[in-house]
């Protein structure tokens, strides 16, 4: 129940209630000591049809008015609440809107405005602290890469010692590669990356990819299936649409099984294009399916880091999708089929 | 050919001068924007390395004012901050390629080299390299007289490895001009590929011509 219905229910009982005391007492006031009984049972009905006509219209109008009084008083709550309800850990900086008359509702927005203001204060905190750490990787980085592989092309190496070289500068690309996604993500929570959406043929983009994949699956001795390919354009930036894409693909490659299939589609849906993207393999615990868009996530620790990967692919992914204002989730039965569907909006009036 | 490097970390510059001198380029290096503006004004290069974080003024703005001066030395920026949008925005301000931090030298010196060879490229439309021939405009590989059915993405790869004959092509560059990928999607993707074109162009022939150039990219060329 909420506070407007219960106050106006306990307003609209006390008005009853108030009501049927005045006129108990003007009853008794008005003909009791006077008169005798034939004109009791006269004043009798004449209270009945005082109640009856004046009394119930009162008491709906007031309650009308009570009703009316409560939604008055209440609204700024609901904005409040409507206000309040669209904040998330990306518009931290937008305070809430105050009415300025400095009654009670306007100060406890005031105070909200504060405690969001300090989490804003510690979310930028946190992603300034990401954006510079990571900025400040990259110099030893690009440092030990450089002395690794001038090492690594040295002619006198032992050919043990030049694996282990390689072997070193796999993973120190492996880590650039986890800095870099790190820096990007840091930059778009920080909205510092802005896409340049322009009309693209999305099903162009899944056609390529597709050759990809059967290039890939192909060398792990796979099955793939272009199930569909309608025509679609989107709003979207080209680059990051294929990284999209790439990345998918290659996570049903990489999870797979041995002789699996990877079915691809790409579908007009309504007002959106929809893009599935199945494969068969081990899949996702459903515990660990709302997680799967974390950062460093790993689904199965035991098989963590038997797949090489840096553990932000998806939520790159995610970013991407969302930055076109789409939707990426996955589903999964496990031992089954993992589906990943990607849905782009299509472009306003072209639906 | 002298090639300048702008480059404020000490150390990495020091690798870049050391990698560039062994391709036989003559190397100028200097530690800041101010004094970077005036170096190409004294001295012409041939090619300018640039990095895009430089303490005083950035690279960014450095580059944009020789352009402004009609300086038009082709310039390799150099990023620590492998954003998104600053492959773009180094292109605008005139820069004629990009490589994000941390980079392999082999890759800075093979496009600082192909920077310096602009417009020397090979342009005939058939590309040859040992019995191996490539017509770019009927699409048509042939080695040793036999035909080579390629699909499109390998006939680009093995026209850009060929184009770029003898020279290293890095991993990262493979995947700019035959995928149009700007970042690395840390997939096995290229290798598969030249896997399946090493099948195609090198599997019953000799001399190999495909090679692997370990932990950097690949080369093809008719000398082992």
């Amino acid at each position: 129940m909420t506070i407007r219905t219960r106050m106006t229910l306990w307003y609209s009982a006390g008005l009853l209630l108030s009501i049927l005391v005045i006129g108990v007492l003007a009853l008794d006031e008005l003909y009791e000591p006077k008169g005798p009984s034939a004109q009791y049972s006269q004043g009798m009905q004449d209270y009945v049809g005082i109640v009856l006509w004046i009394g119930i219209p009162t008491v709906i109008l007031s309650l009308g008015g009570g009703w009316w009084l409560m939604r008055k008083c209440l609204a700024p709550v609901s904005t409040l609440t409507e206000a309040a309800k669209r904040v998330t850990e990306h518009n931290l900086d937008t305070a809430l809107p105050r009415t300025g008359n400095g009654d009670e509702l306007d100060q406890l927005t005031a105070v909200l405005n504060a405690m969001t203001e300090r989490l804003h204060q510690s979310f930028t905190r946190v992603r300034n602290f990401t954006l510079a750490a990571s900025h400040e990787l990259k110099t030893p980085l690009t440092i030990l890469c450089a002395e690794t592989e001038t090492e690594l092309h040295d002619e006198s190496l032992a050919p043990a010692q030049r694996e282990r070289f390689a072997s070193r500068l796999d993973e120190l690309h492996r880590l650039a590669r986890i800095v870099d996604g790190l820096t990007l993500l840091a930059k778009a929570d920080a909205g510092l990356v802005t896409l340049t959406l322009k009309p693209i043929r999305f099903d162009e983009l899944v056609r390529d990819s597709f050759a990809d994949l059967q290039v890939l699956a192909q060398a792990s001795g796979l099955r793939v299936e272009l199930a569909a390919c309608e025509p679609v354009a989107v709003q979207g930036d080209a680059h990051r649409l294929r990284q999209l894409l790439l990345n998918l693909a290659d996570n049903a490659v990489k999870y797979n099984q041995p002789g699996g299939f990877i079915r691809m589609a790409l579908r007009r849906r309504g007002d959106a294009a929809e893009f599935t993207l199945a494969n068969t393999g081990s899949g996702i615990a459903p515990e660990a399916l709302p997680r799967v868009f974390d950062r460093f996530f790993r689904g199965d620790p035991a098989h963590g880091h038997e797949v090489d990967g840096c553990g932000l692919g998806l939520s790159i992914a995610q970013w991407i999708a969302s930055a076109h204002h789409g939707l990426l989730r996955l589903e999964s039965v496990p031992l089954q089929l993992t589906t990943a569907t990607l849905r782009l909006p299509f472009p306003r009036g072209e639906a | 050919m002298r090639v300048l490097v702008v480059e404020d970390e000490k150390k990495t510059a020091s690798f870049i001068r050391k990698a560039l001198q062994a391709e036989g380029f003559a190397v100028d290096v200097c530690h800041n924007g101010a004094e970077a503006l005036a170096a190409p004004g004294a001295t012409p290069y041939d090619a300018i390395v640039l990095d895009i974080m430089l303490p005083g003024r950035d690279g960014l703005s450095v580059l944009r004012q020789w352009r402004q001066q009609r300086n038009s030395t082709p310039v390799l920026l150099l990023s620590a901050r492998g954003e998104v949008n600053e492959r773009v925005e180094g292109l605008d301000a005139g820069a004629d390629d990009y490589l994000p931090k941390p980079f392999a030298l082999a890759e800075l010196s093979a496009r600082v080299r192909a920077l310096t060879r602009r417009g020397a490229e090979n342009k005939s439309p058939v590309l040859s390299v040992a019995d191996l021939t490539l017509d770019t405009v009927t699409h048509r590989a042939q080695r040793g007289g036999r035909e080579i059915d390629l699909s499109a993405r390998e006939y680009r790869l093995l026209e850009f490895l060929m184009r770029s004959a003898g020279r290293l092509c890095g991993r990262m560059m493979i995947l700019e001009k035959v995928w149009d990928y700007d970042f690395d999607p840390g997939s096995n993707l290229v290798d598969v590929y030249i896997k399946r074109l090493r099948e195609k162009v090198d599997a019953g022939f000799e001399p190999k011509l495909i090679h692997t150039a370990r932990g950097t990219g690949y080369v093809l060329k008719e000398a082992p």
